[in-house]
């Protein structure tokens, strides 16, 4: 079999990877040990798989491998700091918005993505910058309430030109 | 899923992006965000050429038109200040509405018109603007009408060629210009069910000088209603010449009935869609109906 | 004295490892010599299978094992996770030379990699004798239609040669007579579809041999003891030699109340003595897993002039797919939960559940309310309005109250005779007054409908209530071991699938004993380790699983006491447990901690604090719910957008209120999908036509509308600290309340599911003809 080696950056550490030209991101990095990064649907529709590239939050189900060849994954693993939860992972446990926990990695990445380009989003900016993450426990409110909340603990800055 | 692929190539320049298109044959793709050739996950494919390291990613104004590369993303189309403030803003506006933010962030322009469903939301609004698309492969560069870029659904004129390029043309000056982009669907996210771009320029006696209708579900391509905006023409933007060219609309179209709708009720969506764009169109070019 | 532990927002016990993305999941782990199953499925929706040969699939590198009906026993079974003995047919088998769905399994092989396994289904070649199929429910009991279930070893169907899966009648006093009676009378009819669960994580299951030669099986499972005992029966293993442990679950909502891959992944284990895991995908989760069962209710309602309600009748033609999973059960419900909503002095209900050539339908949140209450309550609404009465009076009027007894119940318990049920908490008129303030149902119902344009706007309502636990049939066991640092160990079979029961359960352990939740340390859903549990399904975690935990935790708060007794030479009346320690209640004011009386009793006394208990009710305290939504109904397109939906719960006792909040608006949105959008598709073959997320729509954070939601607590005698249940009651709800919303912004009744704007187009044309 036939294989291509990348380098790139997961969670802020250089990683060498040996793929195949065929291997798609998802099952890279769940193979390399990645299990926050779920597999929903393997057609982009469902966001379980959401990772961030270069900053912004993708399907990593859709993505090949080879693509992601000198560029920086941050997966759920890479999100708290040394044992400290990030803003919004304690503002999900805090406001309730985690059930089953399926979809929770790919939304609090989004969220994630969503307030550092944006950090006092609307509630209607809020549920655009999640829609691409379904969830069938919690009807999508408390998520919606928990990345409010950390939005609005933020000091205010300059909002974003367009809303 | 893709187990048979056995090169990966990221070509550098274009030249090179074709010859390894050419040399892998029928079963070569290009790939650029992956979001359809991913969720195609056709087995045949053996090579993949990566096209995002060609430079193609650019939004740039050239005189009075637009030149986006093949590879931007959508979701650049969307964040785009000047295509916000352009024509209404209906290109970015037919983006902002593609997908999740997961989608835009991968999928491209080029990708999105090649991969030519018929509801392509990108479609209709650059149908309206005249896009030009830009080709290039052995035989050099060519340009085609995206009005004739669509053979049927999931098909183009591509070919072994690359989409590199889609020019979109300076819309008319002077006089009251108005654009709207409308779309329906099961849900906010989904594929349109029917979806509607439009844009007029009206004169001073409030008569439409320039009119352009493009509708997409409706039809084996994304198409321009020019019999509709045929009626249009030097004619007084009232209620009633709008209801004439709703009618005509629903003659033009030739919708099926799928999983999200009957090709009744897509027929009749025409229609209101229509009705609903020029009526936005109108109220944009300060005509009050 | 208030309660410092139940009743209070706790975070979740599991939600640290599901914020960080711990490896928790069935698929999160990594095992030596992981084989990938793979299920060939059949293509037609009904043929026999006539000549199978897998020689070529066998031979290609990488493939360690091939089954097909010839390689595995015949032991008829039902998939449903039920108790012993299941009032579901047993009509199904591991493999079969017969296949009665697109979908049905063929054969099942397990290889190295994924892609051989795919490659080597293919390689499979089968030779079908393709029958003519069923795939209209109408049809199905017609004379000369096929026999779906021709096989004479298949048992509990009610009538094969028919179709019929099961039949269900029950009547109390006699609707003939209350219908002549009646001054007015509604019959209506209604259809439902096909709904698919979604969860966000598809079904699987991995399996392994352990070095004793134990039949191992992870697996995304709402019911491990079933799946177990049914396990062993199929592949014909002592229940001794097979474990079954449930880990984290990404959603089952009765999906998952189903052996569904355990058996066939468990057999691939035993031929290819390697591990194997078997996932479904997205695709084959729509119509290989299960799904709602689609039905068609005639509901027929006479009331006397001044509204009182004399009689109701409800008839139903279900089909319950291929096989009979849940097949009189979930029908039993659409009519033992949802008639006796309301005081009736006369009720009847008749139900035929069918076989079809479709995919298998099952368990799904609700259980066969949902179905009901949209005709019920889509009936009360119309009778409402031929009366002249205000829809919410009509209801306070008829409503169960508190102490009444439900004797339809005693007609309908799962699959026999069930008890009656008496109302010992009713908090259903409260939940009607304050959902209705806040939907603002006074001003909205009576004002103007036109909202501009083309737009019209309405409001309507839909009570409905449901069980907590199945009546003598839901059990539990709990167990707690003491630590020396004072914590307790708490063992339940009880499976957590993401509504929080885990954290529930170790808060009413907590609150018995004393102390604060991060001393209980829960392990669930294990059978080698946890005791038995029946699973999580109708509503029982928290009153039946709870029921169990409180009973263990106050055995082992007593052998506590006993210790501190001694320790602190004060007798136990006069002792008190609370903030981890046990103090006396006098003015002595004499302590002692948690963990040193554990140290005490572990080393001085030389034995471990520890018990266990078992628990079920003879009644399922039905929590209740009023719904209200208020809608914009666009009469150009059709299109119904939801503005409001507020939905207020009767749980009993909220344990842990903000989890309780969750699940309501996780039902709610369930429900709104149910009313408005998802319905699984097949073509006249029996295909699926939308098997994925882009054909077959759920909503996203972008489509919800603004909630309320209302927890109206009551105090329930035969709850742990007084709670029923909260998970499926809301679901109920969306449907009717968004109907007859319709009904008062545009004056069309819309009777099928789901609405679909092309539908109400037509119904507004229709009327305005």
């Amino acid at each position: 079999m036939r294989t291509l080696s990348i380098d790139l950056t997961v969670n802020g550490e250089a990683r060498h990877w040996t793929i195949a030209p065929g291997d798609l991101l998802l099952d890279v990095l769940r193979r390399e040990g990645y299990f926050g990064v779920k597999r929903g649907c393997e057609k982009g529709e469902c966001g379980a798989c959401t990772v961030l590239l270069d900053g912004n939050p993708i399907n990593s189900c859709l993505m090949f491998a080879a693509q992601a060849e000198s560029r920086e994954v941050l997966t759920i693993e890479g999100l708290a700091h040394e044992g400290s939860l990030d803003p919004i992972q304690s503002a999900f446990l805090e406001h309730g918005a985690v059930q089953c926990g399926y979809c929770t990695p790919g939304m609090i990445l989004a969220a994630k993505a969503l307030l550092a380009r944006n950090p006092h989003p609307t509630e209607e900016e809020v549920r655009e910058g999640l829609a691409g993450n379904y969830c069938r426990c919690t009807g999508y409110l408390k998520p919606v309430e928990a990345v409010l909340a950390v939005a609005n603990a933020q000091p205010t800055g300059r909002r974003r030109r367009h809303e | 899923m893709f187990d048979h692929v056995e090169f990966f190539h990221r070509p550098r320049s274009i030249p090179d992006a074709i010859r390894l298109l050419h040399a892998g044959g029928s079963r070569a793709r290009v790939v650029a965000g992956g979001t359809d050739v991913v969720v195609g996950a056709d087995r045949t494919i053996r090579t993949l050429v990566d096209i995002t390291g060609l430079g193609l990613n650019y939004i740039r104004r050239d005189a009075g038109s637009w030149r986006i590369g093949a590879t931007t993303t959508i979701a650049a189309i969307e964040d785009c200040t000047a295509m916000r403030n352009f024509a209404g803003g209906i290109v970015a506006k037919a983006a902002a509405g593609c997908g999740s933010v997961q989608i835009r962030n991968m999928a491209t322009l080029g990708g999105n018109l090649a991969n030519a469903s018929p509801a392509a939301d990108m479609a209709a609004p650059l149908l309206v603007l005249d896009a030009v698309v830009v080709l290039t492969g052995q035989g050099g560069r060519r340009r085609i009408p995206l009005a004739e870029f669509f053979r049927g659904p999931g098909q183009t004129v591509v070919g072994k060629a690359l989409l590199v390029e889609v020019i979109v043309a300076a819309p008319p000056r002077g006089g009251r210009t108005g654009w709207s982009f409308q779309k329906l669907g099961r849900t906010e996210s989904d594929i349109s069910l029917v979806n509607a771009a439009a844009g007029i320029q009206l004169d001073a006696k409030g008569r439409c000088k320039w009119a352009r209708i493009a509708l997409g579900a409706v039809a084996p391509t994304p198409i321009r209603l020019t019999k509709a905006e045929g009626l249009l023409a030097g004619q007084a933007l009232d209620l009633a010449l709008i209801d004439r060219v709703c009618e005509a609309a629903g003659r033009e179209v030739s919708p099926i009935d799928d999983v999200r709708a009957s090709a009744e009720y897509r027929r009749e969506m025409s229609c209101v869609l229509t009705r609903r764009a020029l009526r936005e169109c109108a109220s944009h070019a300060g005509r009050q109906l | 004295m208030s309660n410092t532990v139940v009743g209070h927002n706790l975070r979740k016990v599991d939600g640290v490892k599901l914020v960080t993305g711990g490896a928790a999941f069935t698929d999160d782990i990594d095992l030596l010599g992981l084989l990938y199953g793979k299920i060939l499925a059949s293509p037609y929706a009904h043929a026999r299978i006539r000549r199978i040969d897998t020689s070529k699939a066998r031979r290609l590198p990488g493939v360690h094992a091939v089954l097909t009906y010839r390689d595995v026993p015949r032991v008829p079974h039902t998939t449903a996770g039920q108790a012993w003995p299941e009032p579901s047919p047993y009509d199904t088998y591991l493999l079969d030379s017969k296949v009665r769905f697109v979908g049905d399994r063929v054969a099942a092989v397990a290889a190295e990699t994924r892609a051989i396994a795919e490659r080597a289904i293919q390689l499979i070649d089968v030779e079908y004798e393709v029958l003519p199929a069923i795939l209209d429910m109408e049809q199905a009991m017609a004379p000369g239609a096929p026999v779906i279930h021709d096989e004479p070893d298949s048992t509990k169907i009610y009538d094969a040669e028919h179709n019929i899966a099961g039949y269900i009648l029950r009547e109390i006093g006699n609707v003939e007579q209350g219908f002549r009676e009646a001054d007015v009378i509604i019959e209506r009819e209604f259809r439902t579809q096909r709904q698919q669960h979604t969860p966000i994580e598809p079904h699987i299951t991995i399996s392994w041999l352990d070095p004793d030669g134990r039949l191992v099986i992870r697996s995304s499972t709402q019911v491990p003891y079933h799946a177990r005992r049914q396990v062993a029966m199929i592949l014909q293993l002592p229940v001794s030699r097979v474990r079954v442990i449930k880990p984290r679950i990404g959603g089952g909502f009765g999906g998952k109340q189903e052996m569904l891959l355990e058996d066939i992944c468990g057999a691939l284990v035993l031929a290819a003595r390697r591990p194997v895991k078997i996932e479904y995908t997205r695709e084959e989760e729509f119509y290989m897993a299960r799904s709602r069962h689609p039905q068609i209710l005639r509901m027929k309602m006479g009331t006397k002039r001044d509204g009182t309600i004399v009689a109701s009748q409800m008839t139903v033609l279900a089909t319950t797919g291929a096989y009979g999973s849940h097949s009189t059960t979930v029908q039993g419900n659409t009519g033992s939960k949802v008639l006796p909503l309301y005081r009736a002095e006369h009720m009847r209900f008749e139900c035929h559940v069918v076989y079809t050539n479709a995919p298998v339908a099952g368990a799904f949140r609700g259980y066969g309310c949902p179905q009901g209450f949209f005709a019920q309550e889509g009936v009360v609404d119309e009778l409402a309005h031929e009366l002249g009465m205000d829809p919410l009076e009509f209801r306070r009027k008829n409503a169960i109250r508190l102490g009444d007894i439900d004797k339809l119940s005693a007609q309908l318990g799962e699959g026999k005779e069930g008890l009656p049920r008496v109302i010992r908490s009713c908090g259903l008129p409260q939940c009607m007054e304050r959902g209705a303030e806040a939907i603002g149902w006074g001003q909205k119902r009576a004002a103007g409908h036109a909202a501009g344009g083309t737009l019209r706007r309405g409001v309507g309502m839909a009570c409905s209530m449901q069980g907590s636990g199945i009546a003598g049939i839901d059990w539990a066991s709990a167990f707690l071991k003491m630590n020396e640092d004072g914590s307790f160990y708490l063992q339940v079979g009880a499976s957590d699938v993401g509504g929080g029961a885990d954290t529930v359960l170790s808060q009413i352990a907590a609150e018995t004993l004393g102390v604060s939740l991060d001393q209980i340390v829960i392990t669930s859903g294990d059978t080698d380790i946890t005791p038995f549990d029946v699973g999580a399904y109708a509503s029982s975690t928290t009153i039946i699983s709870g029921g169990a935990v409180r009973k263990a935790a106050a055995k082992v708060r007593e052998q506590v006491l006993q210790v501190a007794s001694r320790m602190l030479d004060t007798p136990v009346e006069k002792l008190t447990c609370g903030e981890n320690h046990v103090s006396t209640v006098c003015e002595c004011s004499k302590s002692v901690s948690m963990s040193d009386i554990a140290l005490h009793a572990l080393y001085k006394e030389k034995f471990q604090i520890m018990d266990g208990a078992s628990h079920f009710n003879t009644d399922s305290p039905p929590p209740f719910c009023a719904t209200f939504a208020e809608v914009e109904v666009d009469n150009e397109t059709g299109k119904v957008r939801v503005l409001h939906l507020a939905t207020a719960v009767d749980p009993g006792t909220a344990i842990n209120p903000m989890q309780a909040e969750g699940q309501v608006e996780g039902a709610v949105a369930q429900g709104l999908g149910f009313a408005l959008v998802e319905e699984l598709l097949l073509d006249p073959e029996g295909r699926p036509l939308n098997p994925n997320f882009l054909d077959y729509k759920i909503f996203s954070a972008k489509d919800m509308p603004r909630f309320t939601t209302i927890l109206v607590e009551t105090e329930e005698p035969l709850g742990p600290y007084g709670a029923k249940s909260i998970s499926e009651v809301p679901i109920n709800g969306p449907a009717p309340a968004i109907a007859n919303a319709i009904y008062n912004a545009a004056g069309v009744r819309i009777r099928k599911l789901p609405i679909r704007p092309a539908d109400v187009l037509e119904a507004l044309k229709a009327k305005n003809q």
